[in-house]
Formats: C-alpha cells, structure tokens, sequence
C-alpha cells in the first residue's frame, strides 16, 4: 500500500444510455478518507465507480492518481485499485479458496485461513461459489479486502445483503483500511455516518 | 491478480467444464458422421472428401465452444474484473484462448486417426491433415473469440456467432483442403502450411486486440 | 497540414449541414449518369462478338460488383476511423451504408446468375468472382444482423467497427483464397470482367454507369446518415431547432 495517495476528479460528464450523469463533477479524495457516493437509484453512482476504476469511458473530464494523469490510461490506478461491483465477480466454478488464490495469488495459508474464519467462511472453504448463499458470495468477494494490498477500494453497495454482523465486520476493516492510510470510495444506502468522513451528492 | 494464477483459474475452471468440452467432442464426431450417411458412404466419395468434411465439422465444433468463451465470466462479474485488473487485456484473452486450444482440440487431434480411418483417408492425406490441424486451428480460435467477445451480452449468441465468424473460416478452410488433396496427389504441400501458419500468426497479432475492444463495450451493455 | 476538415467530419453538427447541401446535387448526378450509361449500353452499344446480347448485363454487374467491394473498404475504413479515433461519424456511416452495400451485393449476384444462364448454361458457377461477391454479401449480412440485435447504442458501435476493421483485413485473403480454389480446380473459362481491348462505345457507356452508380449510392448513403444523425442527436438543441424549422 502506498504511503500517501490521492484521487482528483475534475468536470466529469458520463453519458448512458442517452442520460447524462454525473455532469460537471468535481471532487478529490486523500489518503485516510471514506467517501460515500449519494444518490438516487439510476443517478449513477456504480457508473461514476466504473469511470474511475477505467471498465467505463466518460464523455469529458479528467481523472489524477498520486498526482499522474490516468484519464488516458488508468493501468497505474488499477495496479492499485480494489474494485468490487454489483457482480462481484466471483467465479461460480471455483472454490471459495480458489477464488481467493485466483485473486490474490501470494497470499500464504495462515493469513487466508484467518481471514476466512473471521468471515465464517472457513466451512466453505472448498465448496463451489455457485453452492452458496448470495451473501456468502459477497463475502467471498470482500475476503479481498483482508488479503490483498490495495490502496483505493471502490465498493458498489458492499452491505447488500449481508447480515448484521458482516455489515460490522465490514464497516470495521474499512475503518481500519482509512486509519492505515488507505481511501475507500463506496455508494450506500446505510447510515455510515460513524464511518464516512465525506458524502457526494450525485444529482439526477 | 497476476498472469499465472489466471491461467491456472482458467485451467480450473475448464476442468470443472469437461462435459462441455466433451459435448464440443461428441458434436464433432457428430457431424462427420453425418456425411457418408446423409450423402455417399462409398469409398470413391469419402477419400477424396474426408479433408473438407473434417474440417467442416471441426469448424463447427470450435465455434460452438468460443461461443461461451465469456458467457460465464460476464455473468458473474469476473470479466469485469480482468478489464480493471491493470494487467494488459490482449494478453490475458492470448492465456485464455491458448487454454481453450489445449483443451479444445487436443481431443479432436486424438480422435483423428480414427475418423481418418472410418473416412477412407489415405496416410498420404493423414499426416497433411494432422498438419493443417495443427498449424491452422489457432487462427479459428483467435478469429472465432472476437465473435464471442461481442455476443457475451446476446442471449441467443451462437447463431449470431456461426453468421458472423464463418464466412472469415473460408481460407483456412480452402488451403487446408488444398493442402490435403496436394499430399493425396502425391504433390508438396509446405506452401499451404506456411499460408495457415501466415493466417495464424496474422490472427494472433491482431484478434487480441480487437477481442479486448469488444469485451471492454460489452461489459457495460 | 491541416486536419481542421477531419475533426469536422467529425462532428454531426458540421456534417448534416453539409450533406444537405450535398446530398440532392449528387444523387441527381448519378441518377442521370446512370441512365445515360445504362440506355446507351443496354440499347445501343454493340453485341459482343462472342456472346452476343448476353454481354450486356455487365452494364449493371460491373458497377454494382465494384460498387458492393467499394461500400466494404469504405465501411472498413470507417472502422479504423473509429477505433483510433472515436470519431463520431464512423459508426452512423457504417450504419447507413451497410444495408446499401448488402443490396449491391445481392444484385451482383443476381445479375451474374443472369448472366451464366446463357453463357454456362447454369444459374450458378463456383467461379471465384461470383463466390467472393456472395461471401462479401455474407459480410455484411452479418453487420446488419449483429446491429439488429444490439440494442446497446455503444456495444453496437464498436461491434460493427471491429467486425467492419476484421473483414477489410479479411477480404483480400479470402480472394486470393477462391481464386486459388478455382485456378486448381481449372474453372469456366469465360469472365464477366477482364475484357481484352473492349471499343470504345462499349466501355463509355460501362464508364458512365459505374460513375453514376457511384454518385447514386453517395447520395442515398447521406440521406441515410442525415436521418441517423437526428435520430441518434436528437437530444441536442440544434436538432430541435432544425425540426422545428424545416420539418422532418
Ligand atoms: N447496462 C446498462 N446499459 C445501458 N444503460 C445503463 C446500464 N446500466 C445503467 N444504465 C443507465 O445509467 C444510469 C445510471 O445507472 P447506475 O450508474 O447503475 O445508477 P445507480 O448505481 O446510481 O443506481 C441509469 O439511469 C441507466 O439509464
Ligand atoms: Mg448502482
């Protein structure tokens, strides 16, 4: 993980779908800051997530990372960037281990083997994603927050469908994240207000 | 993510796949079948045609697997994360691709011997034949994926698939059978194998790229 | 140099006032070259000396085959175009010319068909120029049905510009393909094409036609693209304003 990192968005404009969102957007984020992205259902908020993470292209704007142009290129912001979307993007034919190792490669056994025990998933361990509960999937796909050494987290709706006590454990690694110097940008619909030090408001 | 534990991903997830692959292999000996029984069984016809329907039916085949090349990947999201993983695309879609043609047409080239056999064809013919396998699929498979790259978010894709990449599998196709009928006459064949591996070699350079453009536009469709 | 004409070619603005003023005046040009090529090649140039009246049809099969090659090099380059650049334009062009090249396509195989009743004695040879055209019909049969079924604006750009770039890349191997197939298979000795030292009052009036065909097809793609362009702008204000004023 970097030491200090940063994220400047400038005049954004995205266009789908023959909407425009996001127009004009402005707005940085440092190192230790939890930013929640607001807004109503189709305002575009996974869509800003795709924008900086580089899977979407926008109409205008610019995009800096640590100070570099990446509205070009986004690879450098990538390397560092954990992305997690709707789909979480766990494969169904994998094991729960697999999916980790498929991820994070250089994760050794004892760290992989903590992380899924904190998760409670450590029965599943070599069960197939596609055999387990929806919010075991996701849960799966948040193991990447304990094992791997990303500096940005972008998080679609990282609470749905979780039940209470992921929701805690998960808001604590994310406190724990931002307190390590980390930035986490996410879109909730949860009352985070202990947790994020800033929201932006996505107007429709 | 890093190259190799996709590659090794891939494998996996192709191994818990094997009955499709398996599937791929039945169609194929399917369709060859379906030759000296629907048209002409006799030897006089079946020499001289054992090339083309072969690789008629191997086509077919190939396509029909490249068809879900990322159906499952973008369902589940994986494909949008090799998108944003900073890892450069055409490459990964070269691993993915060389996975398939492992595990694709291994089989295929195993079952050879025996379908030359049931086809009449000559051991002149046989080894030509192995040839052009060898050195021609690749580019069905770096051509075929482009297609599968843009129908990823298409229901009912293979059709539109077969419609789309076909008509690009005619020149392997030709100089393959070409290069078949030269060996059976007894003729030098070397300049049709270097035509398929030109072929190849041209597919490889530029299909990777063109494949990462259309699964960039399709993971957001 | 100065690129200023390319990136208002770019622009959808810039380029529906401009293929207004242009669209009528070339569409009528060709029509009347066309004519003009046809009457006079149909009815009055000579019979050829070998296969008579037949011959004639290549007044219509020699433009629309040149003109079925000529819509997929554009459309391909069109393709690049757009995958380099993002040029906004590419796509609505390849959009409007795909179905028009389609059709060129279809007669040149129709016309050829005619064409080898007399001389081959069959509606169908499997010579290497009427194989490519029906592959190239093929092509773009395609695009059209991949764009049908795309119903995602941008996926359907990039669909039709990568499978555009693909085929440009293709066509020429797939040629040199079936003409190698024929020439080993010793195929029909007649040609449609490839006439040694055809007179004058034979090949003017071919000229003529396959300049207004030409021109035809220019015009009738701009009006195509015209209609594309409001469809796809139609949010923006200046195609309000021209609704507005002057109607569809
Ligand atoms: N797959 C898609 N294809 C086309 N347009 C889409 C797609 N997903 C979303 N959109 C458009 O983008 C807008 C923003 O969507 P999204 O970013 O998902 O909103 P949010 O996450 O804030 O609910 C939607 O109003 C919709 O019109
Ligand atoms: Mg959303």
């Amino acid at each position: 993980m970097q030491s200090f990192a940063s994220l400047t968005i400038s005049d954004l404009w995205i266009e789908r779908a023959e909407r425009d969102l996001c127009k004009g957007l402005s707005f940085s984020v440092q190192s230790g800051d939890v930013v929640r992205i607001l807004g109503e259902n189709g305002a575009g908020k996974s869509s800003l997530l795709k924008v900086i993470v580089g899977a979407l292209s926008p109409e205008e704007g610019r995009i800096a990372y640590s100070g570099e142009d990446v509205t070009l290129d986004r690879s450098i912001l990538q390397q560092d960037a954990l992305y997690i979307g709707h789909s979480v993007g766990v494969k169904q034919r994998l094991s729960v281990a697999e999916n980790i190792r498929w991820y994070c490669p250089d994760v050794c056994t004892n760290v992989l083997h903590e992380a899924l025990k904190s998760l409670e998933l450590i029965d599943y361990m070599d069960t197939p994603v596609k055999k387990l509960s929806a919010g075991q999937t996701r849960r799966v796909a948040l193991a990447r927050l304990w094992l791997s050494q990303k500096t940005l987290w972008l998080l679609d709706e990282p609470f749905a469908s979780l039940d209470v006590k992921g929701v805690e454990l998960l808001e604590e690694r994310i406190q724990q994240h931002a307190l390590a110097g980390g930035m986490v940008i996410l879109t909730s619909h949860q009352n985070l207000l202990s947790l994020a030090s800033r929201d932006v408001m996505l107007l429709p | 993510m890093t190259y190799s534990s996709f590659l090794k991903a891939e494998f996996l997830v192709l191994w818990r796949r094997k009955q499709d692959v398996f599937n791929a292999l039945l169609f194929f000996i399917i369709v060859v079948v379906l030759f000296p029984i629907g048209v002409n069984s006799s030897p006089e016809f079946l020499a001289p045609a054992a090339a083309g329907i072969i690789w008629c039916a191997t086509v077919l085949a190939v396509l029909m697997a490249l068809e879900s090349t990322f159906k499952e990947d973008h369902r589940d999201g994986s494909l949008e994360q090799l998108v944003v993983s900073g890892l450069s695309l055409p490459l990964l879609i070269v691993l993915k691709i060389i996975a398939q043609w492992l595990v694709v047409m291994l089989p295929l080239l195993i079952t050879m011997p025996l379908l030359a056999e049931m086809l009449y064809l000559p051991s002149s013919g046989f080894w030509a034949l192995i040839g052009t396998l060898l050195v021609g699929s690749p580019s069905l498979f770096f051509i075929g994926v482009i297609g599968g790259a843009l129908t990823v978010s298409i229901k009912q894709g293979a059709m539109l698939v077969m419609l789309l990449i076909l008509p690009f599998y005619l020149p392997v196709i030709i100089f393959s059978t070409l290069a078949v009928k030269a060996a059976q006459a007894g003729l030098p064949y070397s300049g049709f194998l270097a035509m398929l591996l030109a072929m190849s070699l041209l597919s490889l350079v530029i299909s990777p790229f063109m494949t990462a453009i259309a699964v960039k536009a399709s993971v957001n469709a | 140099m100065n690129w200023a004409w390319f990136h208002k070619l770019g622009s959808p603005k810039w380029f529906y006032s401009w293929s207004k003023a242009w669209a009528l005046p070339v569409f009528c040009f060709g029509c009347l070259c066309l004519v003009i090529g046809l009457v006079w090649g149909l009815a009055f140039a000579p019979a050829d000396y070998q296969q008579g009246n037949s011959f004639r049809i290549i007044y219509i099969h020699v433009p629309v085959a040149m003109l079925a090659q000529s819509c997929y090099l554009a459309m391909g380059i069109a393709g690049v175009v757009f995958l380099v650049w993002q040029m906004k334009m590419s796509p609505i062009f390849i959009k409007a010319m795909a179905p028009v090249g389609a059709i060129m396509a279809l007669i040149a195989l129709v016309s050829g068909a005619i064409w080898g009743k007399p001389t081959w004695g069959t509606w169908w040879v499997w010579d290497a120029r009427l194989t490519s055209v029906l592959v190239l019909f093929l092509l773009y049969m395609g695009i059209i049905a991949l764009q049908n079924t795309i119903d995602d604006v941008l996926l359907a750009n990039k669909a039709a510009a990568v499978l555009s770039v693909v085929g440009l890349i293709n066509l020429p191997i797939i040629k040199y393909s079936v003409v190698l197939l024929e020439t080993l298979h010793q195929g029909p000795t007649f040609t449609l094409t490839k006439k040694p030292e055809m007179p004058a009052e034979m090949w003017l009036p071919l000229l003529f036609s396959v300049i207004g065909l030409y021109c035809f097809v220019a015009g009738l793609v701009l009006w195509r693209m015209q209609s594309e362009i409001l469809l796809r702008e139609h949010r923006s204000s200046w195609v309000k304003q021209e609704v507005t004023e002057n109607g569809l």
